[in-house]
């Protein structure tokens, strides 16, 4: 899967499921700030990532993403 | 009257110095000893945790009173009667010292609780939370499950829903874990209030800062809520745990003022 479909497939989730606004979804939208994810929604995407691609997030690392691009970038350095 | 202050300070120092290493000490034998020869006898797993809660909770029953009668704190506990000992309750409270948790463990001795997985490594709390089966979290998502399953299964689950200790100076500010655990397993809440003044082994507080007066510790169990009643109707997952945790929030703050 690459990164396109990847941010498609984040998008989906947080606009389906976290009931974000899907024009406030942007590559560098904040997490946390400004998509209102907070922490137990944070360990769901962590989950749900990493049944999508079977790649498993440290929580460690996650601490320290905030943006959609830093969950992309956090992926492919696995 | 300002030297006498100073005496007492002085006393307040030498004596909680002592007080540490008492419950050092026990902590060891309690651990190393004592425990490891009660398994012995018990095979049961649950009677091993019911029997280890018990130990832990007449040793801090116990700091609890020597604290008190060497006048290095005073306490007071009320609401008691709103504590459900058939469990099944979310008790959570807030977390201003590091002591808190001794009281509370004292005050509810077979209640579940979660330990920081650092402290599960000290070989003789090993020990003792391995024997009463104490939560340990290791990863959050587990956690969650960990807590839900507990309370559903009948426990008494104490969380402070701070994650850490409050900082000084700042309002105390809960994180939604605990709010969505009430959810989850559909709990009653326990809300209990701990009031410790004057600041006493808070979170950046070295723990050999004595403060001007003996801490006193206001602890207040309030009459229990049914989170159904403090979020709206219908509202979905997510806006149901926001309201659940502001409302939590609310009613602390409101209490500490």
């Amino acid at each position: 899967m690459n990164n396109d479909d990847l941010y498609a497939r984040i998008k989906s989730i947080l606009v389906d499921q976290f009931e974000v606004e899907e024009s406030a979804v942007s590559l560098d939208a904040n997490l946390y700030e400004e998509l209102e994810i907070d922490s137990i929604d944070a360990v769901d995407l962590l989950v749900q990532l990493k049944e999508l691609t079977g790649k498993k997030i440290a929580p460690e690392i996650f601490k320290d993403v905030r943006t959609i691009r830093d969950v992309l970038h956090a992926l492919n350095a696995l | 009257m300002a030297f006498l202050d100073h005496l007492n300070r002085l006393y307040r120092f030498f004596g909680q110095s002592v007080f540490w290493v008492l419950f050092g000490l026990i902590g060891v034998v309690v651990g190393f000893l004592i425990l490891p020869i009660v398994n012995l006898f018990i095979r049961d797993r649950k009677t091993r945790e019911v029997t280890a809660r018990n130990v832990i909770s007449v040793c801090f029953r116990l700091f609890v009173q020597v604290a008190c009668w060497m006048r290095l704190i005073s306490c007071q506990v009320t609401g008691m009667e709103h504590y459900d000992r058939s469990g099944n309750q979310l008790i959570l409270a807030n977390h201003p010292t590091l002591i808190d948790v001794v009281i509370l463990i004292s005050l509810f001795p077979q209640v579940d609780c979660v330990i920081k997985e650092a402290v599960t490594r000290n070989p003789a709390m090993r020990m003792l939370v391995g024997s009463a089966n104490y939560i340990s979290n290791r990863e959050a998502a587990d956690l969650l499950e960990s807590c839900t399953s507990r309370l559903r299964s009948g426990a008494a689950l104490l969380l402070f829903p701070e994650g850490t200790r409050t900082v000084p100076g700042r309002p105390l500010q809960f994180k939604p874990g605990a709010a969505e655990v009430a959810l989850q397993a559909r709990a009653k809440i326990l809300p209990v209030v701990v009031d410790c003044r004057p600041q006493f082994l808070a979170k950046h507080e070295p723990w050999y800062y004595i403060p001007p007066r003996a801490p006193h510790f206001d602890i207040r169990v309030l009459a229990p809520v049914d989170p159904v009643d403090m979020i709206p109707v219908c509202a979905g997952k997510r806006n149901a745990r926001r309201a659940l945790n502001a409302a939590l929030q609310e009613l602390f703050l409101a209490e500490l003022a």
